[in-house]
């Protein structure tokens, strides 16, 4: 084989390659595209599109959206909810990731494995016994009830994340301060977590995630439409309303943009996060 | 040791609340003290639950026949055993696990083939296969919900351009409807795998395809024999993750078919949910879901076993 000849076999190779990722990346993007020319097409009209271009772009379904529909209402919701039980998660979770990262002792590896056992089994066991317990407590249709479901959620993986933080700070420098005279505890918090700041705004806002994604607990926990988070809210309009998809395009998106924002903004500290094993 | 010497010389060696805070601040006491909030916590939010199950699933608690409660024994488990519905679930999840694996981690080993050393545009093709990642699976189901529309949906009017092949209702018959519901979550779910698979395919040693080029090793051979045996770790790690997220899976099933058509799509997860909250069954639905974390326990078993055997191996990035 000549030379020019392997060259001209490496660029085919590329332009092929190009082609691919052109091609892969478009069908992949297709769906989310999708989503928003739709949310664009006046109401009713999406049914006579005739190309995969837009036509006519109209902001009117999300007007309707707010107005006429409690989709702010079920974003607050989302809001507060996704806010307390991630922060609650974080308060009780860096404790015991920290512990379980540092100190030896008896049964550590039996409550790792518990943790992560939590978190990889379907959450449809729970919520079916959590819905019976939550209904002989009055928690049913509360919004403490829904915090408390999504710890349940958030919490495993917070200690899971917490503990793979502290795993990846070295435990010299607590241990200088503590040749220095401070305690473990005050190690702990004047060293150690100062140290683990970033890692802890990681974990809550994969917690906030979480639990703004969640469809399970709050299509469970929840009856009332006044308290339904934006999850179960947009989900209600299949079925429903199911031709009017515009307005359930038009939801779908104002749902899924500030978790896109978010992941953009924040891009490489969660995709380092996902590959320490704390994937959902 | 510095500590322990200065207490012992102070003034205070004998003081109770001294010795108590110290306790807690140095002794046995500290790891309780960090352990117990969280411990306290998921016993209520996830233990408590668990015991209620188990308890749920001995008694009859149904809506249907409310004065049967209190019957205790083990006919739930009975039933279950000779239950067709529940082991067609069993047998629909095993499916739906199987496709999305399958098709997660070929789409996502060949974008990420595609991609790994694409130097223009890096971010911008990287950014493209992580996308659907931060969708969420409501969203998903509703986007593909529309996109399958018998009547209006986007995939049947596409499909008109193919001669041969006629629009259908994808989620309506029975033949197709599961196969729908897998696609929606390979698109959901695949950019995981991706992650993965990039950080694996950077962990492989430059040299060894320098030394396949020497040896005039073609594409194909490189990656039969070079990449994939490079791989086999993050793969092993990567297909049990994605069974245990196919096992799992509620929300799209759920929004797009609740089961149907008659049970078609009815896996583990939601039958156990249909079970209780349309049969108003909630102790069998207990013990559907007892059944449902035994096979989860199975498999993070297997995960853990993985992960200890690719830390253990050439492991590369995992």
């Amino acid at each position: 084989m000549t030379h020019g000849r392997r060259r001209a076999n490496l660029m085919v190779a590329d332009v092929l390659k190009a082609g691919g990722i052109v091609v892969l990346g478009c069908a992949v993007l297709f769906p989310i595209y999708w989503m928003g020319v739709i949310a664009l097409t006046p109401t009713g009209f999406s049914r006579s599109l005739s190309s995969v271009f837009p036509s006519d772009v109209t902001l009117e379904n999300f007007v309707t959206l707010f107005t006429e529909r409690p989709m702010l209402q079920w974003l607050w919701n989302s809001i507060v909810v996704a806010t307390l039980s991630s922060f609650l998660s974080l308060a009780f979770g860096t404790s015991c990731g920290y512990a379980l990262s540092r100190l030896k002792f008896r049964g550590a590896g039996l409550v790792l494995i518990l943790v992560l056992a939590t978190q990889m089994m379907p959450a449809t066991s729970i919520v079916v016994p959590l819905y019976i317990l939550f209904r002989d407590f009055g928690l049913l249709d509360t919004m403490q009830g829904m915090v408390l479901g999504h710890i349940s959620l958030v919490a495993p993986l917070a200690i899971w994340m917490a503990k793979g933080f502290f795993d990846s700070i070295p435990a010299d420098l607590e241990g200088a301060a503590r040749i220095d005279g401070c305690t473990r505890l005050s190690a702990y918090w004047y060293v150690a977590l100062p140290l683990a700041m970033p890692g802890l705004a990681a974990i809550f806002i994969y917690g906030f995630v979480t639990s703004w994604h969640d469809f399970l607990f709050a299509k469970t926990l929840i009856n009332s439409q006044s308290l339904w988070t934006a999850a179960t809210g947009i989900s209600s309009f299949r079925g429903e309303y199911f031709t009017l998809h515009e307005l359930q395009m038009a939801a779908a998106l104002t749902f899924a943009l500030p978790v896109v924002v978010v992941f953009l903004v924040m891009q490489r500290r969660i995709v380092s996060g996902a590959l320490s094993g704390s994937v959902r | 040791m510095t500590t322990l010497s200065h207490s012992q010389d102070g003034k205070r060696p004998g003081n109770p609340p001294g010795r108590l805070r110290r306790f807690m601040t140095e002794g046995p006491g500290f790891a309780v003290l960090m352990l117990l909030p969280a411990l306290l916590v998921l016993g209520f939010v996830i233990g408590l639950p668990m015991i209620k199950a188990v308890i749920l699933s001995f008694d009859t608690i149904t809506l249907r026949r409310p004065a049967a409660a209190g019957t205790i024994g083990l006919h739930n488990y009975s039933r279950l055993l000779s239950d067709p519905d529940a082991w067609g679930a069993v047998l629909r999840s095993a499916l739906y696990m199987l496709g999305t694996v399958a098709g997660s981690v070929s789409l996502a080993l060949g974008a990420a083939l595609l991609t790994h050393r694409v130097i223009r545009l890096r971010a911008l093709a990287r950014l493209t296969f992580l996308l659907p990642w931060t969708v969420p699976a409501v969203v998903t189901a509703l986007v593909w919900g529309v996109m399958y529309d018998g009547n209006f949906g986007v995939i049947n009017r596409l499909l008109d351009v193919v001669p041969f092949v006629s629009g259908h209702d994808w989620l309506i018959d029975r033949q197709t409807a599961l196969f729908a519901l897998i696609i929606a979550q390979v698109w959901n779910e695949f950019p995981v795998a991706y992650i993965f698979f990039l950080a694996g395919l950077h962990s492989i040693p430059e040299e060894l395809y320098e030394a396949a080029k020497i040896d005039r090793a073609g594409a194909f051979a490189q990656f039969r024999f070079i990449t994939l045996p490079q791989l086999r770790y993050i793969i092993a790690v990567i297909v049990i993750l994605l069974m245990i997220l196919g096992f799992k899976a509620f929300p799209i099933i759920f929004i797009l078919t609740g089961g149907g058509p008659a049970g078609a799509t009815e896996t583990l997860t939601v039958l156990t949910y249909n079970t209780a909250f349309r049969s108003l069954d909630f102790s069998y639905s207990a013990t559907l879901g007892i059944l449902a974390v035994l096979v989860s326990l199975v498999l993070v078993l297997g995960y853990l076993r993985v992960m200890a055997r690719a830390d253990t191996g050439k492991g590369g990035a995992v």
